[in-house]
């Protein structure tokens, strides 16, 4: 079976001023369907850039991304947009919510962007499993303000898996979560992956949200440095990646 | 403290279109100001100038009350006064200028006549010297030489009731001449060539100056208890000023009062641009607190925005202000009955204007400042402002700039003693301020209204925009609220205006009995052989009545009235009564004894059916009418409704000598129309002017509209002030959500959908606005409607539906264009630069 998600030789050039930034230098990568892939690396090291080519918020100065059989970095702004809305998902650190809209808007809000009645029977019942994965069924009607922050990323995960995406990406989900409220956000990740067979691309510096992860990729510098299997294992122990980690001098 | 200023100018510089849209919010607020102001100014100046024409150095003047004017032997008694040292007679009346052979007639000429040997001594009419009292000399107004070609040299030939009198005219008084009215065609000949002219005739007026030492107050008690055997008039320079001013009063109270309110809109604007930035760089100003910058120095620094905001844009208000005042002059010029001068910009004037300005500006600052200044450095660093809980301050602060801005516009206001203008507008401008005030609590209930039409067709758009909408209810209540004001002030205007217009047509065709208005410039004789009844009476012609307009005397009170022949009104079906029986009432006119008073004056006289009221008649006697009925509405006179009695009362009680006009009513169908041709041309060879009551009613119709296009005109400004603060606000909320416009990009939205959330977020605003403004508008209309009515229209309520939609469409258009620049800003936000997290 072909991948689901293919990166050949990305690179990214940023002009800042009159210098230019090379935050990719050449990446490939794949992942396959119902993988839970997590990209670990240094600040700076271009794991956010790489991650939003990805996912097409942005195209690369060269290579390419190929989603589904789809070149997505030849994608037109309207029709990368589109596949975004009908394929992917996003989870970012932090502002993910609308902060007029109550929960269940918020989860609906693919749907409604997309010219769909949230309120149908079919699209109603994917927003309420929705919500049920992320354990938030009894604040439906809560608004953001309403929320802890663990919670309003949970309700951000369930918009990101109501459309049922090819791929969800995340970019540092937890990094602005204590420990065990970040472990809520990992588990809640976890069990899509297993349950529902929902592919991740998890984007964080934190090994112990990283061993989460069936498979980790080392960045560094914008390059792939070391690609770590781990397997999936249900403890989420991160002894194996430290000391794997730590071989390889990192 | 040099650089703290060069950090306001930065800043302020940072968000050049911001700051450029407020300087011009400003600009036109200030500008509209300056206008009324100076168009203002000149309209007293022009009242000052033409009471000196008209009155020069006399101290007194008494006035013939009818038409017949004061005998000979009341000069005589006026000079034998003791404390009159010059006593100065004239005569006015209309004529025809005899037209060149083959050339159609011009419209009359009013003849003043002047006794050359005293005239000069109190009126400085220029070339007054070179006539004498029976020489066949002429001078005419600049204005009648031009219309009809004459220059020094020329010939004329006067026509009226005596014989043709041919005169050479000899020089040329500046502008209209020195008398009022009549479209400035005037020729002063000596006071014998007028007797000549139009018979034997009594003086209209005459003007006299006391000797030095003596007081006029002693001389007029003197004249008093001289002059009998016949009716006058005893006036001073100053009330001819008060009545003219008085025909400007209602124009110059609007203007004040919409400029005042475009002032306010303008205020709207700078307190939210100052607002913005200061939640813009509430985290600059954390640093600058953290780093040991005073909470003095933080309001010194909004402060000296406001400034820099306040102070350009006065300046661009004058610039502005001069040409509206030019365009406003000419609207004034063309429904004033006197020549108004070019409005010149006196130096205190432009002063005033700037201090306005500034005044205003740093008002609206003040809360801005404050709200700066509060700000701590620890919370600024780790948060954002909290927007819910400014609500109250900001409404404090609009009481604050309320208040302000009115006592600008009582400062500025045309000062009349003892008139409801000032307290009528306060009312207009508090029910603005009291929406304004309300409009954050009514926000999201007319919000759901007004998204309803977009969430047929744009579910997504419209949720999402009236959410932004809510998200700081204070400030979309100021943004909505100046446009509110706006809109409240074209429909007000409207509403006014569609009244008025309305009022006065359906008044004349509620008691003019007749399609058609025969108008004599001079009383035409009613007696039995009278050839101009029997020529008019053409086939085709139903009914052909005479109506006399002219003043009586009740009670020392000046009251309007007309003289109509009952039969024909009762045949013609005209008059409405209120309280009387029709039939008897209107018979009883012809035979004399009884009179019918419009409903106003009875009100205002407390009288009704049966009351006897007494009257001053000729020979100085009195007459006593019986109030036989009160009609819903009298006939027009010449300063509001007339009462109305019969022909025979007329002529023997009160002088009058004939019709000023004749009402014909056509048979229907083409007898009607031959007939209304027939007379027509018949009418010219009588030296009648025919005029359809359509016609008659247009003109009414278009003075009133050309006056009321002004006020609009001004509205729309408001309007477009309020537009730029739509921009400002919808920046604003784009800038704000940046990272939220980010995810939704994320998550699936098109550029496209982005762009018409902010239009959509624009359209709401329009029409909650448009809602409000309507309201609002209405009932500021019902006030404003007192301001007109007191100048004696009672003007009975109708909606004026056009101009509300009208003002919706436009609100609502001039908001969602509004819009295209923020939206076009939003369209364009970097997904990944909206979601990096700093
Ligand atoms: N819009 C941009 N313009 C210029 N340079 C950029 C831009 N975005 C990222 N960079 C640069 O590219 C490099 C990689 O940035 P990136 O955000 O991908 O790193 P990261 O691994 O996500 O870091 P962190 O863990 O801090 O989020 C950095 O050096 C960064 O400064
Ligand atoms: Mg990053």
């Amino acid at each position: 079976m072909p991948p689901i998600l293919e990166a050949r030789d990305l690179t990214k050039r940023y002009q800042l001023g009159g210098e230019v930034v090379e935050a990719l230098r050449g990446v490939s990568l794949t992942v396959d369907e119902g993988e839970f892939v997590a990209i670990m690396g240094p600040s700076g090291s271009g794991k956010s850039t790489l991650l939003q080519l990805l996912g097409g918020l942005d195209r690369p100065t060269s290579g390419e991304v190929v989603l589904e059989g789809e070149t997505v970095s030849k994608l037109s702004d309207e029709q990368a947009t589109r596949l975004r809305r009908d394929r992917t998902g996003f989870v970012f650190q932090s502002f993910n919510l609308i902060p007029l809209l109550d929960v269940t808007e918020n989860v609906a809000l693919p749907f409604t962007i997309a010219g769909q009645d949230p309120r149908n029977s079919d699209l109603a019942a994917r927003v309420r499993d929705a919500i049920e994965v992320v354990d938030l069924s009894g604040k439906q009607h809560h608004r953001p303000d309403q929320l802890s922050a663990g919670e309003q990323q949970r309700v951000a995960i369930a918009r990101a898996l109501v459309t049922r995406p090819a791929l969800l990406f995340a970019d540092e989900p937890t990094g602005n979560l204590d420990y065990t409220t970040g472990s809520e956000i990992l588990d809640a990740l976890w069990r899509s992956c297993t349950e529902r067979r929902q592919t991740i691309v998890l984007v964080t510096h934190d090994s112990k949200a990283a061993a989460y992860a069936d498979r980790v990729c080392f960045v560094r510098d914008g390059r792939v440095l070391e690609e770590i299997p781990l397997g999936r294992r249900a403890d989420h122990s991160a002894t194996p990646l430290i000391s794997r980690l730590a071989q390889l001098g990192l | 403290m040099r650089s703290l200023s060069s950090f306001a100018w930065r800043s302020l510089r940072a968000r050049r279109v911001r700051s450029l849209l407020t300087v011009i919010g400003i600009g036109l607020g200030v500008g509209i100001l300056f206008a009324a102001q100076a168009t203002n100014a000149s309209i007293d100046r022009s009242v000052d100038r033409t009471v000196k024409q008209l009155v020069g150095r006399a101290d007194l003047r008494v006035s013939a009350f009818q038409e017949t004017g004061l005998s000979d032997t009341t000069l005589a008694a006026i000079r034998g006064t003791p404390g009159v040292a010059i006593a100065a007679p004239q005569i006015e009346r209309r004529a025809y200028l005899q037209p060149p052979l083959g050339t159609p007639p011009k419209p009359p000429v009013t003849v003043l006549a002047i006794d050359p040997g005293v005239d000069p001594q109190i009126h400085d009419i220029a070339g007054a010297a070179a006539l004498t009292a029976a020489g066949a000399d002429a001078l005419v107004s600049q204005r009648l030489a031009a219309d009809d070609g004459l220059e020094v040299g020329s010939q004329l030939v006067i026509q009226a009731a005596g014989e043709p009198v041919t005169l050479i005219v000899r020089g040329m008084v500046p502008d209209n001449g020195p008398v009022l009215g009549g479209f400035g065609r005037t020729v002063v000949v000596g006071l014998d060539i007028a007797r000549r002219a139009f018979g034997q005739i009594g003086l209209t007026r005459i003007d006299l100056a006391v000797s030095p030492g003596a007081n006029p107050g002693a001389v007029a008690q003197e004249l008093e208890r001289r002059i009998s055997g016949e009716h006058y008039v005893l006036s001073t320079p100053a009330d001819l000023g008060v009545s003219l001013r008085a025909s400007t009063a209602d124009f110059q109270a609007t203007t004040a009062l919409i400029s005042a309110i475009a002032l306010f809109v303008g205020a709207f604007l700078i307190f939210n641009t100052l607002s913005m930035t200061v939640a813009e760089r509430f985290r600059e100003v954390g640093l600058l607190r953290a780093a040991g910058t005073s909470r003095r120095q933080i309001h010194q620094i909004v402060l000296t925005q406001a400034l820099i905001l306040g102070l350009l844009g006065s300046a661009v208000g004058l610039a502005i202000g001069a040409g509206l005042a030019l365009v406003m002059a000419g609207y004034v010029r063309s429904i004033a009955t006197i020549p108004i001068d070019v409005p010149a910009t006196p130096p205190e004037g432009i002063l005033l204007s700037l201090l306005v300005g500034v005044l205003v500006t740093v008002a609206a600052a003040l809360e801005p400042a404050w709200r700066a200044g509060r700000i701590s450095p620890v919370e600024a660093l780790r948060a954002r402002p909290e927007a819910g809980s400014a609500v109250r301050a900001r409404l404090r602060w609009l009481v604050l700039v309320f208040a302000v801005v009115a006592a600008a516009g009582l400062l500025l206001w045309p000062n009349r003693a003892g008139d409801p203008g000032p307290l009528r507008a306060l009312a207009v401008y508090g029910v603005l301020l009291l929406v304004t005030v309300l409009s954050p609590f009514l926000l999201r209930p007319l919000g759901r209204i007004a998204g309803l039409p977009f969430a047929l067709v744009l579910r997504a758009e419209e949720r999402l925009a009236r959410g932004a909408i809510t998200r700081d209810p204070s400030r979309t209540a100021l943004t909505v609220g100046a446009l509110t004001i706006g809109l409240a002030m074209i429909v007000a205007v409207g509403g006014v205006a569609q009244n008025a217009r309305h009022a006065a047509t359906a008044w004349l065709g509620d008691v003019i009995p007749g399609d058609e208005i025969l108008t004599s410039i001079t009383p035409v004789p009613l007696d039995d052989q009278s050839p101009v009844t029997s020529d008019l009476l053409v086939p085709g012609v139903m009914r052909l009545t005479p109506i006399a307009t002219f003043g009586v005397a009740y009670q020392g009170i000046r009251l309007d009235a007309a003289a109509v022949v009952g039969g024909d009104m009762l045949a013609d079906g005209r008059l409405r009564f209120v309280e009387g029986d029709r039939t008897s009432a209107l018979n009883g006119l012809d035979s004399g004894g009884t009179v019918l008073l419009p409903r106003s004056l009875a009100d205002r006289l407390a009288l009704g059916p049966g009351s006897m009221m007494r009257f001053s008649a000729i020979g100085a006697k009195s007459a006593d009418l019986r109030v036989s009925g009160i009609v819903e509405r009298g006939l027009p006179g010449a300063s509001g409704e007339s009462l109305i009695v019969g022909w025979s009362d007329a002529t023997s009680l009160f002088g009058v000598a004939g019709a000023d006009f004749f009402a014909a009513r056509f048979a229907p169908g083409e007898a009607g129309q031959a007939g209304r041709i027939v007379l027509e041309s018949r009418a010219r060879e009588l030296a009648l002017e025919p005029a359809s009551l359509e016609r008659v009613e247009g003109a009414v119709s278009d003075a009133l509209g050309q006056v009321f296009g002004l006020f609009d005109a001004l509205a729309v400004i408001a309007v477009i002030v309020a537009g730029l603060g739509i921009v400002n606000t919808l920046t604003m909320n784009v800038f704000e959500r940046v990272r939220e416009i980010g995810v939704l990009r994320a998550i699936g939205m098109t550029r496209r959908q982005v762009w018409r959330m902010v239009v959509v977020e624009a359209g709401v605003l329009g029409i909650v606005g448009a809602i409000l403004g309507c309201l609002t508008g209405l009932v500021a209309g019902v006030l404003m409607l007192g301001l007109v009515a007191a100048g004696g229209l009672a003007i009975p309520l109708e909606l004026p539906w056009l101009t509300m939609a009208l003002a919706a469409v436009f609100g609502v258009a001039v908001a969602m264009l509004a819009a295209f620049e923020p939206a076009r800003l939003a369209s364009r936000i970097s997904i990944v630069r909206a979601v990096q997290f700093e």
